[in-house]
């Protein structure tokens, strides 16, 4: 069956630190539609790979390709890829200057060439997607941190992305918190959005993840869908890693 | 000893007239200092070594040099050099208050350099990246972004070196400038009474300092609107 | 070069003179901060008032005024005092070295008093609570725990007044103190190349400046070794 390319690929993707090995040899293929969730251990390179694939860190070996554009060090590329690839971080990083809806705006002004108005508008009914609409007009410090990741949710859905990287968003967040922010992530799922997700939540994982990456020190250890991947993983590293993500 | 309030009142004139020279002098200064440092801490960051490092050392001289002896360089050693006395230039540096000028605007660029460079270094990186991800270029991440907050993290300093130049600006009067201090200086070497003309021009000092110290906060205020 | 060779003795005196000057106001900007910075955490509101009002005036008033100030108010006090013996007598001043010197460390002093007092508060409580229940007395307390805890935390802003204080020894030429650019002012006269002197004078600074920051950033390594194994 002659199927379409993948959104994502990587292809033997090499990154060093100096000279810290930080992936290594990293194969990855990402279909339009998939969502993936990456695990492991503290250090294994999760967020390495998922910033090598905007552009955030530049790799040093292999190909990435991201819809069609092939990642190089040209800042113009980058660009290009990042405009199609959103985003969203550990800590927020909201613009602590602007109000949530500027945050909103920003991008698609600057970027997208929008006018205020349509920018708004789209702001405004991403807002009303993520829950949040009460609070176009505060500012971020205002907000609490789950209502923050929300906001900082729809300012990357904002620019219309086809990829939606996530790098552990629930994981600064107070346990009460982290319902809301998973929630807004099932319903993006759902909606067909394509994603690759950092995340130790495990029921998150299983109920939404097409497949799940186990990386450990810069390799990816293996990959497979939820339910092999909990019942019987293949190699030991991945059993003592998921051991202990459950017994906590 | 006797204080005599009486010569306050009467030197007060000429005091004022003082103050307005202190007050254009400090003012632009000022204004053109800090538009100075712009441009140079925009080359300070540049990654391109041939814009960094000649800024590095012009911050490095003003910095570690007397305001006094860089205005002698620029008003008493810049005629020594001929194209200066004979050049198109000189109309400009055998003006006593140019000079002053042009020492203190490059004095105020010199260390506003630095301090909006702490500035920019204290915006957090994550915000810088954030911005990226959203496919923002590098100039417009600078401009949106880095900027606003490098300001706001750099107004506390900057507010402490508005009032150094202020007082930077009563060594205009060892180039025979007549500002405050330089009236100051002249009226009581004519009465020989320092206390009372000098604490009489002190005062004057204090209360600009005050009023520009309160006008930074007014300002700290309005832009701390937002939390952290 | 051949204007600054003729001239190195002088400039090297005249270097001599500003470096004494600067070890000699410094010792006095340390008692004024201690004094200022003990008076503003202290529970008297006199002696907080007293500090905060020096605070106010040494930093707000130019460096420049503050010198003339001290400089030619002592000598008016001391002559009108020296005429009520001797009519005869014109003028009469404090030496303009220790009038510089004094006038200098007052500003500068303002300054660390603010710096000293930061650090002072900056101390953890725990500590000096521990220090306490362990039996010190109170100058124990302060002499061998809160003082060397406050250097520590006072080193970087202090490096930066000691740069203030050298650049401020610049000043005392125009009441006469016999400093580099006294020297390069007497030069000019001479050999008519104020451009060299001057310059040569801003070398000598720029010298200085460096051998100052360099020596605090090996005190703030000696005043931090402490950390340098747990990083
Ligand atoms: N900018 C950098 N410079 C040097 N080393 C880095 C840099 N960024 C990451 N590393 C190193 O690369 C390795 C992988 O880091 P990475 O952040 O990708 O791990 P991670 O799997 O995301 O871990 P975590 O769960 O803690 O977020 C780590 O050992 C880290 O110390
Ligand atoms: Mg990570």
């Amino acid at each position: 069956m002659p199927s379409k390319p993948p959104i994502i690929s990587l292809k033997s993707v090499h990154k060093y630190f100096g000279t810290y090995h930080a992936l290594r040899n990293i194969n990855l293929d990402v279909e339009e539609g998939q969502k993936i969730v990456v695990c492991g251990p503290s250090g294994s390179g999760k967020s390495t790979m998922i910033r090598c694939v905007n552009g955030l860190e530049q790799h040093d070996e292999g190909d990435i390709t991201v819809n069609g554009h092939m990642m190089t060090t040209d800042e113009k590329t980058g660009n290009l890829i990042r405009q199609e690839v959103g985003m969203v971080f550990q800590s927020f990083n909201l613009f602590p200057h602007m109000k949530v809806i500027e945050n909103l705006m920003m991008a698609q002004r600057m970027v997208r060439k929008k006018t205020k108005a349509e920018a708004r508008d789209t702001g405004m009914k991403l807002l009303e997607r993520v829950g949040i609409s009460a609070q176009a007009d505060k500012f971020p410090g205002q907000l609490s941190g789950g209502q923050q990741q929300r906001v900082a949710i729809a300012r990357a859905l904002c620019m219309n992305p086809k990829v939606m990287l996530f790098d552990e968003p629930t994981s600064a967040l107070d346990p009460e918190m982290i319902s809301e922010v998973l929630e807004v992530m099932t319903e993006l799922a759902r909606e067909g959005m394509t994603m690759i997700c950092v995340t130790h939540e495990m029921g998150f994982a299983r109920s939404v993840a097409d497949r799940i990456v186990f990386m450990d020190e810069g390799e990816i250890v293996e990959a497979g869908e939820p339910e092999t991947f909990f019942a019987n993983p293949e190699h030991n590293r991945t059993r003592k890693f998921l051991d202990q993500i459950i017994s906590h | 000893m006797t204080f005599d309030g009486s010569l306050i009142i009467d030197s007060l004139p000429r005091l004022m007239d003082g103050l307005w020279i202190t007050l254009r002098l400090y003012v632009l200064a000022l204004t053109c200092g800090t538009t100075l440092a712009i441009a140079l801490v925009l080359m300070r960051i540049s990654s391109k070594k041939y814009l960094s490092w000649p800024v590095m050392g012009y911050i490095y001289f003003f910095r570690g040099t007397p305001i006094l002896v860089q205005l002698f360089i620029i008003y008493y050693g810049l005629p020594q050099l001929e194209f200066i006395r004979t050049g198109p230039l000189w109309t400009f540096f055998r003006e006593p208050f140019f000079c002053a000028w042009f020492a203190l605007t490059l004095n105020v660029a010199a260390y506003t350099a630095e301090i909006f460079r702490g500035g920019i270094l204290g915006v957090n990186s994550g915000l810088v990246e954030a911005s990226k991800a959203l496919g923002m270029t590098y100039t417009q991440t600078f401009r949106k972004v880095t900027a606003p907050i490098a300001f706001k993290l750099s107004l506390p300093a900057y507010s402490n070196e508005m009032i150094s130049v202020l007082k930077a600006t009563a060594l205009a009067s060892t180039v025979t400038i007549f500002d405050v201090t330089g009236v100051a200086r002249k009226i009581v070497a004519e009465t020989f009474a320092p206390y009372e003309i000098f604490l009489s021009a002190a005062i004057i000092y204090l209360v600009l300092a005050w009023v520009i110290q309160n006008g930074v906060r007014h300002l700290e205020r309005r832009i701390s609107r937002y939390a952290n | 070069m051949q204007e600054i060779i003729n001239w190195s003795d002088e400039f090297l005196a005249g270097a001599m003179v500003i470096i004494q000057l600067f070890f000699v106001s410094l010792l006095m900007v340390i008692v004024w901060g201690l004094l200022g910075a003990t008076a503003k955490l202290s529970n008297s509101r006199i002696a907080r008032g007293i500090a905060n009002g020096f605070t106010v005036l040494c930093r707000g008033i130019p460096e420049f005024l503050l010198l003339l100030i001290v400089y030619f108010g002592s000598a008016v006090t001391l002559t009108n005092i020296a005429r009520s013996w001797d009519p005869e007598i014109r003028f009469m001043d404090i030496p303009p070295f220790w009038a510089g010197a004094f006038a200098i460390s007052l500003v500068i002093g303002a300054y660390a008093t603010e710096t000293f007092r930061g650090a002072f508060l900056g101390i953890d409580k725990g500590l000096v609570e521990a220090a306490k229940a362990l039996g010190l007395t109170r100058f124990q307390v302060f002499w061998r725990l809160r003082l060397p805890m406050m250097w520590r935390l006072a080193l970087p802003g202090f490096g930066n007044h000691l740069l203030s204080l050298l650049k401020d020894t610049a000043l005392v030429s125009v009441i006469g103190v016999q400093g580099i650019l006294f020297t390069a002012q007497q030069a000019t006269t001479v050999n008519h190349k104020p451009f060299t002197m001057y310059l040569t004078v801003a070398f000598i600074f720029l010298a200085l400046s460096t051998v100052i920051v360099v020596t605090m950033k090996c005190i703030e390594k000696y005043a931090y070794r402490h950390l340098e194994a747990a990083r």
